[in-house]
């Protein structure tokens, strides 16, 4: 402020500044309020929770308020705020700019703790006499959601980060800020990375961090439930939220994965990144956390086990959270965030909640109304249970491995992640799936209580033979008998889930309709494995070399049967106009087009039948981005079949400046003889009219001489004498002619050669021969290294569409228990 | 025994097997002098070297990248790569590399790069780049 710079926009930063600060101020009342309100004894005193109320009203609206303010600054590219230089940039699509919104990591937590937002509003609307306690919670989460965005530093410690921080004061070093006027310098922002230019981008973020935000739910009732020692009061209300942070973060995960299918170019749609794994946390937690809630609304069993992972789910959020903002990833991480400065006010965000929930559990431990009774060893609690308690492992083995970075820095310790870490990731946790997948569908025979042993025995063991019958064919033909068994048993046990869990839906339909989501949703996780085994098992590499293109001889030799280079051949180079078997279809590499920033590689698939006739062709456009500041991004293109994709996209070019097109054109433009060290030596032909000419990918043939009356821009005179050669080109059953001109003006000779990019050659018109009745044309063709080429790869992925409908199909199951549940509710 | 308290010690086990599993399957960060002493693979944290050559040419193999890398404890080693040359590559100031030595060379199966961003000094993005393989 000592300083007057010129047109820079202060009001939208001051205003979103002041509704930060407010926000936070709305949370605090709110907070404090409702706790009163929760621990005033005289119940016809409303007056804190009416305070509680409005605290949270004026939080909520002041969150709309900083949106708006930020999207303003972002939608008037005002450079001058630090978060639009960093994200956006002039050129960029409104509808990006909505993604940009939610770039950084301030437009995260205004995200989530906008969703916590509505929430608190939808509680505060429905939760009757649950709202005091509940929303204290809520209330409380969002005071440390708002303190994140606040920005301010008290004795040296940075309190959350601004949105409305201003370039100026982010980089204060700069020498640049030392100018009044710098803002005439900055002409546009930083841009987005273009992997994030996707739409993908515009929905993923926004139902990802609902379902982080909606987990506060279920934990706030049992915080509240532990509080007030109403311990058996709050699983009912709890469980049809439980259920839709449940829907919802699986949703949001699966979408990234869809995303990354589509956009990024590490060939599959699961990478077991830190920051993945991280997403999928609470949701292994709270898938677990809510059998057991329904374990105990039925039986009064496992009560301990459903409290500790319904408070665990939402530690885990704040843990993944940290993960993925504490910049501790660096190391291991592809997507996480670099620390700025947040590192301990994180922390202390999980540590906070961590003890709240522990403490809770501690001095309630005694009062919970934990059975004394074993269960039935027969009885649909009992496994329902252990089922819990399994997706707990499969979470415990994630964390442990995700975390080894937070490990090293709390103990000193230099461990690094397990070499092969996919293989690592895959065996584990299809162990766990595996045993996770038949417990979805034997418990489905067992009654609450007890079931007779007898009947119980036949139905699983006749579904279980029946459902290896169907997956020893499924395994044979899908080719996944090559892998690891573990992963058959997989496909097994998601086999046997579907057709159990088939069965109680038919038996559904025909009156027991109440049940219908729990074995929809089942059904729907049996197909998502199902899915993701054989896409990703059985993957399949469509670029692999068949034509015997030059390998380096030596190379090759001495890594063959090499574990690390053994399976890795996957990228292709291929010329342009130059047709390539690859797999089943014929691949060529036709032409390239531009639409800044994106330029597209048509690629052109043929596939032919036994006796040569072609029975598809279509065209995949995988995309390229050039860009100074991030370097080259590729995303694929794929087509999609019912039964598989097929995925492409480029993974290498040729350098720019020797980009032999451009070179050629030029030359041709400026009739520029250095143009000729572009080609082979010229070879000089000698032939007659109708004569053939054979080169490396085709032949030509002279057609006709004929004389020409205008070349191009220079004016003919009638002393000019000029002679073009009709030359029709054949390559690659593709036909181009050319017409290279001799002219002979006064007493100098000039040729004007005519270049055929597409096929690499350049013709000269370089003699006449009247006495043999021939012209002599010489032919420069390009080495083959100077032709336009990509390098791609191509993947095939069977089945993929199994885990997308899957998923569709659980989410589908979810919305019908939520409905189921929620009528369960009794006013209270 | 209550069969609750079987059914703990069950999980405990699995608990603790996965926990060996995971410490037991974790690699360690090491140079390429302990590359070349050892025949498993390792990861080793260095930097490029920018005045040595990166070479890849297309032509002649898609699937070969090699490039030098200069260990913190400042030796230098020729990388080859089974694949094409990462995004970002040339702008990385640390690379972690997983892969073994096959005789002079240290073949990495798998590259993971930091890279400032070219105009904030206080912001790093990391990228990763694996040699693909097929297997699951």
């Amino acid at each position: 402020m000592d300083k007057a710079f010129q047109g820079e926009h202060l009001l939208p930063g001051h205003l979103g500044q002041f509704f930060v600060i407010l926000s936070f101020g709305g949370a605090l009342l709110s907070t404090l309020s409702y706790y009163f309100a929760t621990t005033n004894k005289d119940l016809a005193d409303n007056s804190w929770q009416r305070l509680g109320r409005w605290g949270f009203i004026i939080n909520a609206l002041s969150i709309v308020g900083v949106g708006v303010c930020l999207f303003y600054i972002l939608y008037n590219h005002y450079f001058e705020y630090h978060y639009a230089w960093s994200y956006t940039s002039v050129n960029l699509p409104v509808y990006y700019l909505v993604s940009g919104f939610w770039n950084g990591q301030e437009g995260g937590f205004l995200l989530w703790t906008f969703w916590q937002g509505v929430l608190g509003m939808i509680l505060i609307w429905k939760a009757k006499s649950w709202e005091k306690p509940v929303m204290t919670v809520m209330a409380f989460s969002q005071l440390w959601l708002a303190s994140m965005l606040l920005g301010i530093e008290i004795f040296g410690a940075k309190i959350g980060s601004s949105p409305f921080l201003l370039l100026r004061k982010a980089m204060a070093d700069a020498p640049i800020f030392s100018q009044p006027n710098y803002l005439s310098f900055i002409k546009d922002g930083q841009g987005m990375n273009p992997l994030l230019q996707n739409y993908w981008m515009v929905i993923h973020p926004p139902t990802l961090f609902l379902g982080l935000a909606s987990v506060v739910v279920p934990f706030s009732y049992a915080v509240a439930g532990l509080w007030q020692r109403k311990y058996k009061e709050w699983v009912v209300p709890a469980i049809p939220y439980a259920l839709f942070a449940c829907m919802i973060l699986g949703t949001g995960v699966v979408m990234g994965s869809l995303w990354a299918y589509e956009s990024l170019n590490f060939g599959g749609f699961w990478a077991w990144d830190p920051v993945e794994n991280a997403s999928i946390f609470p949701w292994l937690i709270l898938v677990g956390g809510l059998h057991v809630l329904i374990v105990y609304k039925n039986s009064g069993h496992s009560y301990f086990t459903a409290v500790f992972l319904v408070l665990a789910s939402f530690i885990l959020v704040l843990y993944q959270s940290f993960l993925a903002r504490s910049g501790i990833l660096g190391d291991t991480s592809v997507h996480s965030f670099v620390d700025n400065g947040l590192f301990w006010h994180l922390v202390a965000f999980v540590l906070v909640f961590l003890g709240l929930a522990l403490y809770l559990i501690i001095s309630r431990y005694k009062e919970m109304p934990i059975s004394k009774k074993d269960e039935e060893t027969y009885s649909r609690e009992f496994w329902m249970f252990v089922g819990a308690i399994f997706l707990g492992l499969s979470c415990l083995h994630l964390i442990l491995v995700t975390s080894i970075p937070v490990w090293n820095r709390t103990f000193g310790t230099k461990l690094a992640p397990p070499i092969d870490l996919v293989e690592h990731y895959n065996i584990i946790q299809a162990s766990f799936a595996m045993v996770i997948t038949v417990l979805t569908g034997f418990t489905q025979f067992l009654k609450y209580k007890k079931t007779d042993t007898a009947r119980f025995f036949i139905s699983t063991l006749v579904y279980l033979l029946v459902a290896v019958l169907i997956t020893v064919p499924v395994d044979y033909f899908s080719g996944l008998y090559k892998l690891h068994f573990v992963f058959q048993l997989v496909m097994l046990g998601s086999v046997y889930s579907l057709l159990v869990n088939g069965k109680v839906l038919i038996d559904a339909l025909k009156g027991k309709f109440k049940l219908a989501g729990s074995a929809v949703a089942h059904i729907g996780f049996g197909l998502m494995l199902a899915g993701a085994i054989i896409a990703a098992g059985t993957r399949g590499l469509v670029s692999v070399n068949e034509s015997g293109t030059v390998a380096i001889a030596g190379f090759d030799k001495s890594s063959q049967g090499n574990k690390i280079s053994g399976d890795s051949h996957e990228n292709m180079m291929i010329y342009k106009n130059e047709p390539v078997k690859m797999g089943p279809y014929m691949v060529t590499y036709v032409g390239d087009s531009t639409s800044e920033p994106d330029h597209f590689y048509k690629i052109d698939y043929r596939r032919f039948d036994d006796k040569g006739k072609m029975i598809e062709s279509f065209e995949l456009k995988p995309k390229v981005q050039l860009n100074d500041k991030m370097g080259m991004t590729s995303s694929p293109d794929t087509k999609h079949y019912l039964t598989h994709d097929l995925y492409t996209h480029v993974t290498a070019l040729p350098q720019p400046k020797e980009a032999p097109t451009a070179d050629a054109q030029a030359a041709a433009a400026h009739g520029d003889a250095n143009d000729d060290k572009n080609y082979d030596p010229p070879i000089p032909h000698e032939i007659a009219i109708g004569d053939t000419i054979r080169f490396r990918e085709g032949y030509m043939v002279l057609r006709a001489l004929k004389k020409e009356t205008a070349i191009q821009n220079i004016p003919m005179t009638d002393s000019d004498v000029a002679i073009g050669a009709k030359i029709d080109i054949v390559s690659n059953n593709k036909n181009y002619s050319a017409e290279p001109v001799y002219m002979i003006r006064g007493k100098s000779v000039f040729d004007f050669s005519r270049t055929v990019d597409d096929v690499g050659l350049k013709l000269r018109l370089t003699r006449i021969i009247p006495e043999k009745n021939k012209v002599e044309i010489t032919v420069y063709q390009q080495p083959e290294n100077k032709k336009p080429w990509v390098v791609m790869r191509a993947l095939d992925f069977p089945f993929i569409n199994l885990l997308w409908s899957g998923t569709l199909i659980m989410i589908f199951g979810f919305l019908l228990s939520i409905f189921r549940r929620n009528k369960e509710i009794k006013p209270v | 025994m209550k069969k609750s308290s079987i059914f703990g010690l069950v999980v405990i086990a699995i608990a603790i097997a996965v926990i060996v599993v995971v410490y037991a399957g974790a690699s360690t960060y090491g140079s390429f002098k302990d590359a070349k002493q050892t025949e498993s693979m390792l990861r080793v944290v260095g930097q490029l070297d920018k005045q040595k050559e990166l070479y890849y040419d297309a032509a002649k193999d898609a699937n070969y990248f090699s490039f030098y890398v200069k260990d913190k404890k400042g030796e230098e080693c020729k990388v080859v790569f089974r694949g094409t040359e990462p995004q970002d590559f040339q702008k990385s100031e640390q690379i972690v590399l997983t892969g073994q030595m096959v005789g002079d060379e240290f073949h990495a199966s798998e590259i993971l790069m930091k890279c400032p961003s070219k105009y904030t000094k206080d912001k790093i993005d990391v990228t990763d780049a694996k040699a693909k393989s097929a297997t699951i």
